[in-house]
Protein backbone atom coordinates (compact mmCIF):
# COMPACT_ATOMS: atom_id res chain seq x y z
CA UNK A 1 0.00 0.00 0.00
CA UNK A 2 1.42 3.38 -1.00
CA UNK A 3 1.57 5.88 1.79
CA UNK A 4 1.63 9.64 1.53
CA UNK A 5 4.56 10.86 3.57
CA UNK A 6 4.77 14.13 5.39
CA UNK A 7 7.69 15.87 7.02
CA UNK A 8 5.56 18.30 8.95
CA UNK A 9 5.50 18.08 12.68
CA UNK A 10 3.46 19.80 15.28
CA UNK A 11 2.15 19.52 18.79
CA UNK A 12 -0.70 17.26 17.82
CA UNK A 13 0.78 15.13 15.07
CA UNK A 14 4.38 14.05 14.95
CA UNK A 15 5.10 13.67 11.24
CA UNK A 16 2.61 10.89 10.67
CA UNK A 17 2.01 9.06 7.41
CA UNK A 18 -1.30 8.98 5.62
CA UNK A 19 -2.38 5.50 4.54
CA UNK A 20 -3.56 5.59 0.95
CA UNK A 21 -7.14 4.56 1.71
CA UNK A 22 -7.44 7.36 4.27
CA UNK A 23 -5.87 9.82 1.82
CA UNK A 24 -8.48 8.83 -0.76
CA UNK A 25 -11.25 9.33 1.80
CA UNK A 26 -9.90 12.79 2.74
CA UNK A 27 -9.74 13.75 -0.94
CA UNK A 28 -13.26 12.54 -1.55
CA UNK A 29 -14.56 14.45 1.47
CA UNK A 30 -12.78 17.61 0.33
CA UNK A 31 -14.71 17.47 -2.94
CA UNK A 32 -18.08 17.36 -1.16
CA UNK A 33 -19.91 20.48 -0.03
CA UNK A 34 -20.24 20.88 3.73
CA UNK A 35 -23.96 20.14 3.73
CA UNK A 36 -23.33 16.77 2.09
CA UNK A 37 -20.40 15.99 4.38
CA UNK A 38 -22.62 16.61 7.37
CA UNK A 39 -25.39 14.43 5.95
CA UNK A 40 -22.92 11.57 5.68
CA UNK A 41 -21.30 12.23 9.05
CA UNK A 42 -24.07 12.73 11.59
CA UNK A 43 -25.96 9.59 12.46
CA UNK A 44 -28.54 8.80 15.08
CA UNK A 45 -28.39 5.66 17.16
CA UNK A 46 -29.64 5.02 20.67
CA UNK A 47 -26.90 5.03 23.31
CA UNK A 48 -28.07 3.24 26.45
CA UNK A 49 -28.07 5.27 29.68
CA UNK A 50 -26.48 8.26 27.96
CA UNK A 51 -29.65 9.00 26.00
CA UNK A 52 -32.01 8.29 28.87
CA UNK A 53 -31.96 11.71 30.53
CA UNK A 54 -32.89 15.03 28.93
CA UNK A 55 -30.24 16.98 30.82
CA UNK A 56 -27.07 16.30 32.79
CA UNK A 57 -24.40 18.55 34.17
CA UNK A 58 -21.10 18.03 35.90
CA UNK A 59 -19.04 20.47 37.93
CA UNK A 60 -15.78 19.07 36.58
CA UNK A 61 -14.68 17.03 33.60
CA UNK A 62 -13.20 14.55 36.05
CA UNK A 63 -16.64 14.07 37.58
CA UNK A 64 -18.13 13.55 34.10
CA UNK A 65 -15.45 11.01 33.12
CA UNK A 66 -16.00 9.13 36.38
CA UNK A 67 -19.78 9.09 35.83
CA UNK A 68 -19.27 7.68 32.32
CA UNK A 69 -17.02 4.91 33.63
CA UNK A 70 -19.41 4.04 36.45
CA UNK A 71 -22.63 4.13 34.47
CA UNK A 72 -22.11 3.51 30.76
CA UNK A 73 -21.56 0.11 29.16
CA UNK A 74 -17.89 -0.47 28.33
CA UNK A 75 -18.61 -1.06 24.67
CA UNK A 76 -19.62 2.58 24.21
CA UNK A 77 -15.94 3.42 24.65
CA UNK A 78 -16.30 6.21 27.22
CA UNK A 79 -13.95 4.53 29.67
CA UNK A 80 -10.42 5.83 29.99
CA UNK A 81 -7.51 3.86 28.63
CA UNK B 1 -35.44 12.87 16.69
CA UNK B 2 -33.33 12.65 13.56
CA UNK B 3 -29.60 13.11 13.16
CA UNK B 4 -28.02 16.53 13.56
CA UNK B 5 -27.93 18.22 10.18
CA UNK B 6 -26.59 21.21 8.30
CA UNK B 7 -29.75 23.26 8.77
CA UNK B 8 -29.61 22.80 12.54
CA UNK B 9 -25.94 23.75 12.54
CA UNK B 10 -26.90 26.91 10.69
CA UNK B 11 -29.59 27.60 13.28
CA UNK B 12 -27.03 27.33 16.10
CA UNK B 13 -24.62 29.54 14.19
CA UNK B 14 -27.23 32.20 13.49
CA UNK B 15 -28.90 32.18 16.94
CA UNK B 16 -25.56 32.35 18.72
CA UNK B 17 -24.22 35.00 16.35
CA UNK B 18 -27.24 37.23 17.09
CA UNK B 19 -26.29 37.08 20.78
CA UNK B 20 -22.52 37.20 20.37
CA UNK B 21 -22.12 33.84 22.07
CA UNK B 22 -18.47 32.86 22.33
CA UNK B 23 -18.25 29.21 21.28
CA UNK B 24 -16.37 26.83 19.04
CA UNK B 25 -17.26 23.51 17.51
CA UNK B 26 -14.94 20.92 19.02
CA UNK B 27 -14.57 17.14 19.07
CA UNK B 28 -15.45 14.99 16.14
CA UNK B 29 -18.23 17.35 15.07
CA UNK B 30 -15.62 20.10 14.79
CA UNK B 31 -13.30 17.84 12.82
CA UNK B 32 -16.14 16.99 10.45
CA UNK B 33 -16.73 20.68 9.80
CA UNK B 34 -13.04 20.96 8.92
CA UNK B 35 -13.45 18.13 6.39
CA UNK B 36 -12.72 15.00 8.40
CA UNK B 37 -14.75 12.11 6.97
CA UNK B 38 -16.17 10.11 9.87
CA UNK B 39 -19.40 9.62 11.75
CA UNK B 40 -20.68 11.00 15.03
CA UNK B 41 -23.96 11.69 16.77
CA UNK B 42 -23.73 14.86 18.78
CA UNK B 43 -22.58 18.40 18.26
CA UNK B 44 -19.94 19.37 20.81
CA UNK B 45 -19.51 23.05 21.57
CA UNK B 46 -16.61 24.51 23.53
CA UNK B 47 -18.20 27.53 25.19
CA UNK B 48 -16.48 30.32 27.06
CA UNK B 49 -17.11 30.08 30.78
CA UNK B 50 -18.42 33.45 31.89
CA UNK B 51 -21.75 34.55 33.37
CA UNK B 52 -22.50 36.84 30.43
CA UNK B 53 -21.73 34.16 27.86
CA UNK B 54 -23.81 31.69 29.88
CA UNK B 55 -26.82 34.01 29.74
CA UNK B 56 -26.36 34.40 26.00
CA UNK B 57 -26.13 30.63 25.55
CA UNK B 58 -29.37 30.08 27.46
CA UNK B 59 -31.17 32.70 25.38
CA UNK B 60 -29.86 31.09 22.21
CA UNK B 61 -30.84 27.60 23.32
CA UNK B 62 -34.38 28.74 24.14
CA UNK B 63 -34.68 30.36 20.74
CA UNK B 64 -33.60 27.07 19.17
CA UNK B 65 -36.36 25.24 21.02
CA UNK B 66 -34.48 23.77 23.97
CA UNK B 67 -36.30 23.64 27.28
CA UNK B 68 -34.03 25.25 29.89
CA UNK B 69 -35.37 25.43 33.43
CA UNK B 70 -34.38 28.16 35.85
CA UNK B 71 -32.09 25.82 37.77
CA UNK B 72 -30.45 24.68 34.54
CA UNK B 73 -30.04 28.29 33.50
CA UNK B 74 -28.35 29.01 36.80
CA UNK B 75 -25.93 26.13 36.22
CA UNK B 76 -25.05 27.24 32.71
CA UNK B 77 -24.55 30.84 33.82
CA UNK B 78 -22.42 29.71 36.75
CA UNK B 79 -20.42 27.59 34.33
CA UNK B 80 -20.24 23.88 35.00
CA UNK B 81 -17.43 22.08 33.19
CA UNK B 82 -19.79 19.92 31.15
CA UNK B 83 -23.50 20.15 30.31
CA UNK B 84 -25.38 17.69 28.15
CA UNK B 85 -28.72 18.84 26.74
CA UNK B 86 -31.04 16.39 25.06
CA UNK B 87 -34.32 18.21 25.57
CA UNK B 88 -34.39 20.14 22.34
CA UNK B 89 -34.48 19.60 18.58
CA UNK B 90 -31.05 17.91 18.64
CA UNK B 91 -28.47 16.77 21.18
CA UNK B 92 -25.84 19.21 22.28
CA UNK B 93 -22.82 18.87 24.56
CA UNK B 94 -21.65 22.14 26.09
CA UNK B 95 -18.04 21.79 27.15
CA UNK B 96 -16.80 24.64 29.32
CA UNK B 97 -13.42 23.11 30.13
CA UNK B 98 -12.27 20.58 27.56
CA UNK B 99 -9.34 18.40 28.52
CA UNK B 100 -6.02 19.55 27.09
CA UNK B 101 -6.98 23.18 26.41
CA UNK B 102 -6.02 25.73 29.03
CA UNK B 103 -8.04 28.76 28.07
CA UNK B 104 -10.92 29.52 25.72
CA UNK B 105 -9.11 32.61 24.44
CA UNK B 106 -6.19 30.47 23.25
CA UNK B 107 -8.46 28.21 21.23
CA UNK B 108 -10.41 31.22 19.96
CA UNK B 109 -7.20 32.78 18.62
CA UNK B 110 -6.44 29.58 16.72
CA UNK B 111 -10.01 29.02 15.47
CA UNK B 112 -10.94 28.24 11.88
CA UNK B 113 -14.08 29.65 10.26
CA UNK B 114 -15.94 27.26 7.97
CA UNK B 115 -18.95 28.87 6.28
CA UNK B 116 -19.33 31.08 9.33
CA UNK B 117 -19.03 28.21 11.79
CA UNK B 118 -16.31 28.86 14.37
CA UNK B 119 -14.32 25.65 14.74
CA UNK B 120 -11.39 24.68 16.94
CA UNK B 121 -8.11 24.24 15.11
CA UNK B 122 -7.42 20.59 14.36
CA UNK B 123 -4.49 20.70 16.81
CA UNK B 124 -6.86 21.69 19.63
CA UNK B 125 -9.32 18.96 18.66
CA UNK B 126 -6.50 16.40 18.73
CA UNK B 127 -5.09 17.79 21.98
CA UNK B 128 -8.42 17.52 23.74
CA UNK B 129 -9.04 13.98 22.53
CA UNK B 130 -5.53 12.89 23.49
CA UNK B 131 -5.92 14.43 26.94
CA UNK B 132 -9.36 12.88 27.50
CA UNK B 133 -7.77 9.47 27.07
CA UNK B 134 -10.99 7.56 26.46
CA UNK B 135 -11.05 4.35 24.49
CA UNK B 136 -13.18 5.94 21.76
CA UNK B 137 -10.73 8.85 21.47
CA UNK B 138 -7.68 6.62 21.30
CA UNK B 139 -9.31 4.71 18.47
CA UNK B 140 -9.96 7.83 16.41
CA UNK B 141 -6.62 9.60 17.04
CA UNK B 142 -4.46 7.88 14.38
CA UNK B 143 -6.93 8.80 11.64
CA UNK B 144 -7.35 12.31 13.02
CA UNK B 145 -3.56 12.80 13.03
CA UNK B 146 -3.39 11.64 9.43
CA UNK B 147 -6.18 14.05 8.57
CA UNK B 148 -4.23 16.84 10.26
CA UNK B 149 -1.29 16.16 7.95
CA UNK B 150 -3.56 16.19 4.91
CA UNK B 151 -5.35 19.32 6.09
CA UNK B 152 -2.17 21.29 6.81
CA UNK B 153 -0.62 20.22 3.55
CA UNK B 154 -3.60 21.67 1.74
CA UNK B 155 -3.09 25.01 3.45
CA UNK B 156 -6.18 24.96 5.61
CA UNK B 157 -4.54 25.54 8.96
CA UNK B 158 -4.48 29.32 8.99
CA UNK B 159 -6.26 30.78 11.99
CA UNK B 160 -8.81 33.56 11.44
Amino acid sequence: MIEERSESEGPAGQGVDIPSDWFAAFEAAARRPLEQRMRYAFIRTYKPVLDDAPYRSFDTMQEYRRWCEDNLPDWLGYGRV
Amino acid sequence: MGAFDYRQAQEIRDAFARRDVRYLFIGKSGAILLGFPDTTQDADLFVEKSPENGRRIVAGLRELGFVVSESQEEEIVRGKDFVQVKNGPFDLDLVFAPDGIERFDDAWTRRIEVEGFPVCHIDDIIRSKAAAGRVRDQESLPRLRSFREYWLRHGKGQAQ
